[in-house]
């Protein structure tokens, strides 16, 4: 069964704007998936669509096959769970300890499986020495772990990511690939909303290109960030290792630097064979 | 609720013959609509300040944004003719008590919703107020529309973690406010302290008096529009007086 399906969704904002226009797609149960655009490219409101923030004007969104027409928030989001991209919008509780409670607690778990899965998702994501810091204290790193343990404390299989690399630094992009890996190695379906294109590069995700609140390219990353003209379009830079795949002339992007490194090298023996 | 009464607040730039006028005019204008509703003392003297506010209202397009916010103190009103009959006054009094109230939001509103803040800076440093209250003051006016954005963001985030703002009673409904009052607060102390920094690396308040770019002058639009309003107020108060 499809984990998202989204049949010809529109989005009419209240002061008329089309933020999103007819939109189809599906997503697999544990898939993962990158939607990259420009600003206002309609990426945080298809985003909102998924656990019913917002419903469709037009068009129909399932989330396992319900549509979220018959659902509320509440209910949705018990199997979307959704990590905003400003983590302060979203903590306000005395400790992280409380602040994980707060979403099991209004899910009706009992106090005891509270108390275990706070216990599991302090340890698994690195917050058990900070259990009874306030949440306002800590680092944006660790805020922006906070954020998604909150979330994964009461185990939804959807996760979508707004943005999750805005005001991180490189040592926290690299945990949060971890996150991410780990995620899916759940066989958790994940979304995530991000410009930085060098932090999914990685993954090498399906890839969901967005403008103007249309989907203007959905593809395999490989063939997506070789387009340098649709990401231009977009808003978007190319990841280095695309470029330099590009300048050189080759019909894929390098997985990393070593992959360049031995196929630039490749070009000397040759020459020299020659 | 709230955001149905600040967007019947919320400055939109448009070019109209009532926004392009001096915000002093406006002021003028805003305080006389003001006046004629408290000053109205029956039905019909309140039903002609009610037209001389739509009349402003038409000519500046926001007619439908203000009968929105007229909308939204229907239930204000009501309650004020409850207690005015509870308190021994007469149906037909009480009435106009409410239209009053109405005309009181919405007058006000109409000064607001045509007026940016920085004209109201202006307005208010013609008036010779302190330059840090008059700052202070329209730098929150400014961040209204901000805060709202960051009330939804909140609000959003707070329901995709379960939590539903409306279920319960009264005492678990004020209680349902705190996760997304506390983060609101917090956001605006640190955008207000981020904002002080920014203003003093910026030389605020390196001189007592600082100069203006822009000076309030008053146009030929604006002394038509005095030559209407002025008259036309002083010929309505002679004739409330001639209707008393």
């Amino acid at each position: 069964m499809a984990a998202i399906e989204f049949s010809s969704v529109s989005y009419r904002m209240p002061n008329g704007v089309l933020a999103l226009d007819n939109i189809d797609m599906t997503i697999k149960e544990g898939e993962l998936v990158a939607i990259v655009g420009g600003n206002g490219a309609g990426k945080t409101t298809l985003l909102k669509h998924l656990n019913g923030l917002l419903k469709p004007s037009r068009g129909e969104v399932r989330i396992f096959g319900k549509s979220t027409k018959d659902s509320s928030v509440a209910q949705l989001s018990r199997e979307v769970g959704l990590v905003f991209q400003n983590s302060d919008h979203q903590l306000f509780s005395e400790s992280v300890k409380a602040e994980i409670a707060f979403g099991l607690r209004n899910f009706g778990f009992s106090e005891s499986e509270i108390e275990s899965r706070i216990e599991e998702v302090v340890n698994y994501y690195g917050l058990a020495e900070m259990l009874d810091r306030a949440p306002m204290t800590l680092s944006g790193g660790e805020k922006k772990r906070l954020c998604i343990a909150t979330v994964m404390a009461w185990e939804p299989k959807i996760l979508a990511l707004d943005e999750p690399t805005v005001g991180q630094d490189y040592l926290n992009k690299l945990r949060l690939r971890d996150v991410v890996k780990s995620l899916l190695r759940k066989g958790r379906t994940v979304l995530i909303v991000s410009h930085d294109l060098e932090f999914l590069w990685p993954f090498k995700p399906r890839t969901i290109v967005m403008g103007m609140g249309k989907i203007l390219a959905d593809a395999p990353a490989d063939q997506i960030y070789l387009d340098s003209e649709l990401l231009e379009k977009s808003g978007l830079r190319q990841p280095q290792l695309a470029m330099l795949a590009n300048a050189l002339g080759r019909d894929r992007p390098f997985s990393d630097a070593d992959e360049a490194a031995n196929w630039v090298k490749g070009l000397f023996v040759r020459r020299y064979d020659e | 609720m709230a955001q149905v009464l600040l967007e019947g607040l919320k400055f939109r730039y448009q070019r109209s013959v009532i926004h392009n006028l001096d915000p002093r005019v406006k002021l003028l204008l805003t305080a006389m609509l003001f006046a004629f509703s408290l000053i109205g003392s029956n039905f019909y003297q309140e039903a002609i300040t009610f037209c001389l506010i739509a009349i402003p209202a038409v000519l500046a397009r926001v007619l439908r944004r203000l009968m929105k916010l007229m909308v939204f103190a229907i239930p204000f009103s009501l309650f004020i003719i409850l207690l005015n009959i509870w308190g021994g006054g007469t149906i037909l009094h009480s009435f106009v008590i409410a239209i009053r109230f109405i005309e009181i939001v919405s007058s006000t509103s109409l000064f607001f919703v045509t007026t940016s803040p920085d004209e109201l800076e202006y307005v208010l440093r013609w008036f010779r107020f302190p330059r840090d209250f008059v700052f202070a003051f329209a730098t929150s006016i400014r961040f209204v529309p901000v805060m709202m954005i960051d009330l939804n963001q909140i609000i959003d985030a707070q329901k995709s973690r379960g939590l539903e703002i409306e279920k319960g009673g009264p005492i678990k409904r004020i209680r349902n406010l705190v996760p997304v009052l506390v983060p609101l607060i917090v956001t605006a102390l640190v955008r207000s302290g981020e904002l002080a920094e920014a203003m003093e690396a910026r030389g605020y308040g390196a001189v007592k008096k600082p100069t203006s770019l822009f000076n309030l002058k008053l146009q030929s639009n604006d002394l038509m529009a005095l030559s209407i309003i002025i008259p036309g107020f002083i010929a309505l108060i002679l004739l409330y007086l001639v209707m008393i």
